[in-house]
């Protein structure tokens, strides 16, 4: 799905108003742990970004994007840091009162380019959300990320995203949100023709912020 | 002692009736007549009320004249005579009625049986009543005292209509509908009501002026509620449980199970800031929802009973409106006796 694609599907959504439709919007603080290769490649950071959400009837959509400022953690071989900008988006279906399926992209670029990979893949998955309380809702997602494509070349088989999320209605259209995720692609390249090298990458990002019903 | 006193009892007993007639009587004989009764001399009543009737006389003093010479001779135990006497009566006054308790046995038989011998149709009463046109009837009654051809009818506005027709006797109760032959209401306005007896040669008719007059059917009112029936909440509180927290538990250490799971070893053990951030939050957001009064629900049964019960009022409604129609356009007919003027 290109983005322009999403973008007009997720324009469409947000502004149609129809009954059962729901669409936040707001800005989100991110904490990021991004490894790569070996333990001694390791960057902490953080940044800020911000995520739509909109439900229309049993179909619901979902994009956030964040820019992180990651810098070499303690110990780390690396000895710059980087930025990275990552968009992830699903479109969801809900299959039960309780879960939903889900296809989404997953889009990770590192500036300076070869500072660290730059990624893209295509999600799919499932996703398990319930109403703890009034207003309060927890989501539990798990995705597979087919295809990844990597900037500096290599597969990854086994890639995979698992999520944690939280959404609170503060106030009136006010919600608080935070979500987590932790993907892992065990990328392996075959730098010179010499044989396969594996070449993982792991990273954990926690998104907290508020989001406004529209 | 005791029969003395037993006797000036019996004789007040006969004298009560004729005491408020006595004051009436504006003829100087009846007077006397009436005097000569309150004082137990008989032969002089009979002598008085027989002179009185040969003179000019009201028809009520006619009437109280044969009554004193009823009551006499019954006290002289002249009953064919008495009985004459409230023959005579009777056609003067048929709706003329002795109290049982306030005459002597032998007079009030003596009455009885002249009642029997004659003609009449007496007590013709018709009560008030209001109806939808169609769906009532005006209550008629009347006595005839004996079996007879009787014919009863309402003459007025609307012409004639014939209400009922038999060989009766005795006390008679009908049932008029107040329609005409088309079956449409009779027009308001003053009817008589008549009804003719007729034994052979003799015939007796009484009659009752009433009064027919037409208005707007009440229409009924739509309803919000049946009765015994009341609608129920439609949502609930479910009662407080550890759910919230528990749930929470459960997807935070779902993300912790699957982070540490797929953890790759080779590059060390990520850092758990992030999940410890959002899986903290989950858990106090859990927690504190354990705590607080839990959002109320959609109770099902609920619902459906409330449906079930607004689709019966809904029906009901409807067959009002389509009552409401029809009662607009019939008419309400109210029958009321016309009070007599009785002649003096």
């Amino acid at each position: 799905m290109s983005r322009a694609a999403l973008g007009a599907l997720l324009l469409a959504l947000a502004l149609r108003p129809a009954a059962g439709q729901l669409v936040t919007v707001g800005p989100q603080f991110a904490l990021a742990d991004y490894r790569e290769v070996a333990s001694g490649l390791r960057y902490r950071g953080s940044g800020f970004g911000g995520s739509l959400w909109a439900r229309r009837d049993r179909l619901s959509v979902e994009a956030a994007v964040v820019r992180l400022s990651l810098d070499p953690a303690d110990g780390s071989a690396a000895t710059t840091g980087f930025t990275a900008t990552q968009v992830d988006a699903w479109v969801a279906y809900d299959v039960a009162a309780y879960a939903s399926v889900e296809v989404g992209v997953l889009h990770r670029s590192a500036d300076p380019e070869f500072d660290a990979q730059s990624v893209g893949a295509v999600r799919v998955g499932a996703r398990s959300f319930y109403e703890i309380g009034p207003g309060a809702t927890v989501v539990f997602r798990a995705n597979y990320l087919a295809a990844p494509k990597f900037s500096g070349g290599g597969r990854a088989a086994i890639s995979l995203d698992l999520g944690l999320g939280l959404d609170i209605r503060l106030a009136g259209r006010l919600h608080g949100t935070a979500t987590y995720a932790f993907n892992r692609m065990n990328r392996k390249t075959n730098p010179g023709g010499t044989g396969e090298i594996d070449a993982p990458i792991q990273v954990s990002l926690a998104r907290v912020g508020l989001a406004l019903g529209l | 002692m005791a029969r003395y006193l037993g006797a000036v009892v019996c004789f007040a007993g006969l004298a009560v009736p004729a005491l408020g007639a006595a004051q009436a009587a504006q003829n100087a004989t009846l007077r006397r007549a009436q005097l000569a009764y309150d004082n137990l001399e008989y032969r002089q009543v009979l002598t008085l009320a027989r002179a009185a009737l040969r003179e000019r006389l009201t028809g009520a003093e006619r009437a109280r004249a044969y009554e004193l010479l009823g009551f006499t001779y019954g006290a002289m135990d002249s009953i064919l005579k008495a009985v004459d006497a409230f023959k005579q009566l009777v056609l003067i006054d048929p709706e003329r009625q002795l109290d049982p308790n306030r005459v002597s046995p032998k007079a009030y038989s003596a009455f009885d049986v002249a009642l029997r011998q004659v003609l009449l149709v007496r007590q013709l009463r018709v009560d008030s009543v209001s109806f939808v046109g169609g769906q009532g009837a005006v209550p008629v009654r009347f006595t005839v005292t004996q079996p007879a051809r009787v014919v009863a009818r309402a003459i007025g506005t609307g012409g004639t209509v014939v209400i009922d027709s038999g060989a009766w006797n005795g006390q008679v109760n009908l049932r008029w509908p107040a329609r005409l032959a088309g079956g449409d209401p009779v027009p308001p306005g003053t009817y008589t009501l008549v009804v003719d007896a007729r034994l052979g040669q003799n015939t007796f008719s009484a009659s009752q002026p009433i009064r027919v007059s037409h208005g707007r059917v009440d229409t009924v009112p739509s309803v919000t509620s049946l009765p015994g029936y009341q609608f129920l909440p439609e949502t609930e509180i479910p009662p407080q449980s550890w759910r919230p927290v528990g749930l929470a538990f459960l997807y935070t250490g779902g993300a912790l199970v699957g982070t540490l799971g797929l953890e790759s070893s080779s590059l060390g053990s990520g850092s758990k800031r992030e999940l410890g951030l959002v899986g903290g939050a989950a858990l106090v957001t859990g927690f504190v929802m354990m705590l607080r009064k839990p959002a109320p629900r959609p109770a099902a049964a609920n619902i459906l009973y409330n449906r079930l019960l607004r689709d019966q009022i809904a029906r009901r409604n409807q067959d009002i409106a389509r009552e409401n129609v029809a009662r607009r356009q019939q008419v309400q007919v109210t029958v009321a006796p016309v009070p007599q003027v009785t002649p003096k």
